[in-house]
């Protein structure tokens, strides 16, 4: 039913464009619904919300001729109005209200590209009531719709809208120059991405729930696995535990994230289960709130593996940088950290910095403070079990262990010559 | 493999000389402690970069890696060895612990007391038994344990992904590598007090010799 009302507003809209002059004007013959519309809707309408704040309710003629949509017309959206429910006279709440109700309206003629937006992380945010997150009209606008090619080039719109210091750093990245640059890198046209090429346009996940991001490098850079391999050892280990931008973001701050996981399902632990939040239960554990320590860290692991079912939790640990700017600021290859250095030794900058991660229902990571300490101590070899950095994580304990068995190894000859020589002494005076 | 002696008493006159090393056992250890020096060097400045820099963290795996190969390789040849030489009985356990032990604490006494006063030594030497209890004991616990621990430790941080099962059976990288470094550190502790009783023997250079020449110095 609403998809032949769509089709008839559609053939409608094609007709009257078809006899309509091009120009969008108040004047337009009385036969056109649009022209009906804008006859009121291109003046400075206002409407008053329920929560105080005031709806404009003018639409740009011109703009929305100029859009995709001009081909549905007014009524392909606002359905509603044809049949005699005009919204002038219905209550609205809020304007965040009215483009959630919209945002349904889209899915009508987009049913695939909702889909995708609806397992979002941004759609995530929306369920979880977050009125920042975006709806469809907030990257698309609700009456300038245009086609995907208007969007590709450097702008950053729509994403830069919202993420405008990430759209900068990216800007200035080996892919932003490069694609501001003619899509020139290393003297070769090669496409360097936009923002949708590595998040997707719709079905954008949360960058640190998964491995997808780091996937989604190698499609690009597809022997990169094998160049890394020719050099660096356990390569494959490395590009497990280390976020592509740890290295290829070289001026980034870095940090280890050890996210609660769950070895048994091989999902990461979610923050809600039959026995509370973990957040409440971290806040029991620290209840000084001064940061987990390895004691704290080792409770929360065996605490998880004890909820009910058998599960076994633990911590997976993975460096990264440690904002989302950091990790656009992505350089030519030949600036990236080579170092081994960089991450192997004690005090390395990657390691000053630990976080325990847990994941949220729209795909994120919660994060919590932990002391950087957790990466040396002994405590942390069953807690923090697939995270270790020869040099840089090193268990503090040990070096001890290594002190008195070269104390102890020495004593031994040390010993036996001066038993010797206090024998042989008591040997003369006897 | 046979059973070397050279009896000097009854042709010339002097101590009779007991072949206690043969080719391959000493090929093996020394072989073993250049690997062995190399192993802690390396092993040193890839735990210690930011105390010292000997060589770079990348040098310093590589060469590793490849010199733990050898000794992994090294430790084969010493295996096969034994396992096809009468010597075997070198490394034989004891079955009657009480008597082992009471000749332990014997040699332990001798170590002490009994070397400085000049005392025959309690084990008598012989080509298939030629550990006394203490060393017994301890080459069997380094060569039939710590030894293949760290091969093993080290070859599956060598190749992560290849032996990951293996690492997560046992309780992930961490464990794995504070295994190994207690091996590390347990041969350190071993090897400074291993080169220490090498100089008691009849001479200082007695057990040294004896490491080169094959055969035993008079005592």
């Amino acid at each position: 039913m609403k998809l032949s009302v769509v089709c008839i507003s559609l053939l409608v809209a094609t007709a009257c464009l078809a006899v309509a002059p091009a120009t969008f004007a108040a004047e337009a013959a009385p036969d056109n619904p649009d022209a009906k519309c804008l006859k009121c809707h291109s003046k400075k309408l206002k409407k008053a919300l329920e929560d105080g704040e005031t709806m404009i309710l003018q639409v740009a003629g011109d703009e929305f001729e100029q859009s995709v949509h001009q081909v549905i017309g007014c009524t392909g959206c606002h359905r509603d109005v044809p049949k005699g429910k005009h919204p002038s006279r219905q209550p609205i709440s809020s304007r965040r209200e009215y483009s959630l109700k919209h945002n349904e309206t889209c899915s009508q003629c987009h049913a695939a590209k909702h889909m995708d937006y609806k397992d979002s992380v941004h759609a995530n945010m929306v369920a979880a009531g977050d009125n920042a997150a975006p709806v469809c009209s907030d990257c698309h606008s609700s009456h300038s719709i245009q086609q995907r090619a208007v969007y590709e080039p450097v702008s950053g719109e729509p994403c830069s809208t919202c993420h405008q210091d990430i759209y900068d750093a990216y800007a200035q990245s080996v892919h932003g120059l490069a694609r501001a640059n003619g899509n020139v890198i290393r003297e070769k046209h090669i496409q360097a991405p936009i923002c949708a090429d590595c998040h997707h346009s719709h079905d954008i996940t949360a960058v640190s729930a998964s491995d997808y991001l780091r996937e989604t490098c190698l499609e690009c850079h597809d022997g990169a696995a094998v160049a890394h391999e020719k050099w660096l050892p356990n390569a494959g280990m490395h590009m497990k535990s280390v976020s592509c931008a740890a290295c290829h973001s070289p001026m980034a701050d870095r940090r280890v994230d050890l996210q609660l996981y769950d070895n048994l399902k091989q999902v990461p632990v979610a923050q809600q289960d039959n026995e509370g939040t973990y957040q409440a239960r971290l806040e029991e554990i620290d209840a000084a709130g001064d940061g987990l320590d390895s004691v704290e860290l080792w409770k929360l692991v065996r605490q998880g593996s004890r909820q009910g079912e058998a599960i076994d939790v633990t911590l997976r640990g993975r460096m990264e940088v440690t904002t989302g700017v950091d990790a656009h600021r992505l350089a030519p290859r030949g600036q990236a950290v080579r170092s081994c250095e960089s991450c192997h030794q004690g005090g390395a900058n990657g390691f000053e910095n630990v976080t325990v991660s847990i994941s949220m229902p729209d795909g994120r990571k919660q994060r919590f403070e932990a002391d950087k300490k957790v990466l040396n101590s002994v405590v942390s070899v069953d807690s923090v079990g697939d995270f270790y950095a020869p040099g840089g994580t090193r268990i503090r304990l040990l070096d001890g262990l290594l002190v008195l068995a070269l104390v102890g190894g020495l004593a031994v000859p040390v010993g036996h010559i001066a038993l010797g020589k206090y024998l042989r002494k008591k040997n003369r005076k006897q | 493999m046979t059973t070397t002696t050279m009896n000097y008493s009854h042709q010339h006159g002097k101590p009779e000389k007991v072949y206690l090393h043969p080719v391959p056992v000493r090929l093996w250890h020394w072989l073993n402690a250049l690997g062995f020096t190399l192993l802690i060097l390396t092993g040193l400045q890839i735990r210690y970069v930011d105390l010292f820099s000997l060589m770079s963290f990348e040098t310093a795996v590589k060469l590793h890696n490849w010199v733990g190969f050898g000794v992994i390789a090294n430790w084969f040849l010493w295996f096969i060895y034994y396992l096809f030489s009468e010597r075997v009985t070198n490394y034989h356990p004891d079955l009657d612990p009480v008597s082992f032990f009471q000749r332990y604490f014997r040699q332990a006494g001798y170590y002490s007391w009994g070397y400085f006063q000049g005392d025959q030594r309690p084990h008598k030497v012989q080509p298939n038994d030629k550990f006394n209890p203490m060393q017994k004991l301890t080459y069997q616990f380094v060569m039939f344990i710590s030894a293949p621990v760290t091969f093993l430790t080290g070859l599956m941080m060598w190749d992560v992904r290849r032996f990951q099962g293996l690492i997560e059976m046992v309780g992930g990288l961490r464990v794995v590598n504070t295994v190994h470094v207690l091996m590390f550190i347990l041969f350190v502790g071993f090897i400074i007090t291993h080169i220490y009783m090498g100089f008691l023997g009849k001479k200082p250079s007695s057990h040294y010799k004896e490491m080169v020449t094959g055969y035993e110095e008079e005592h």
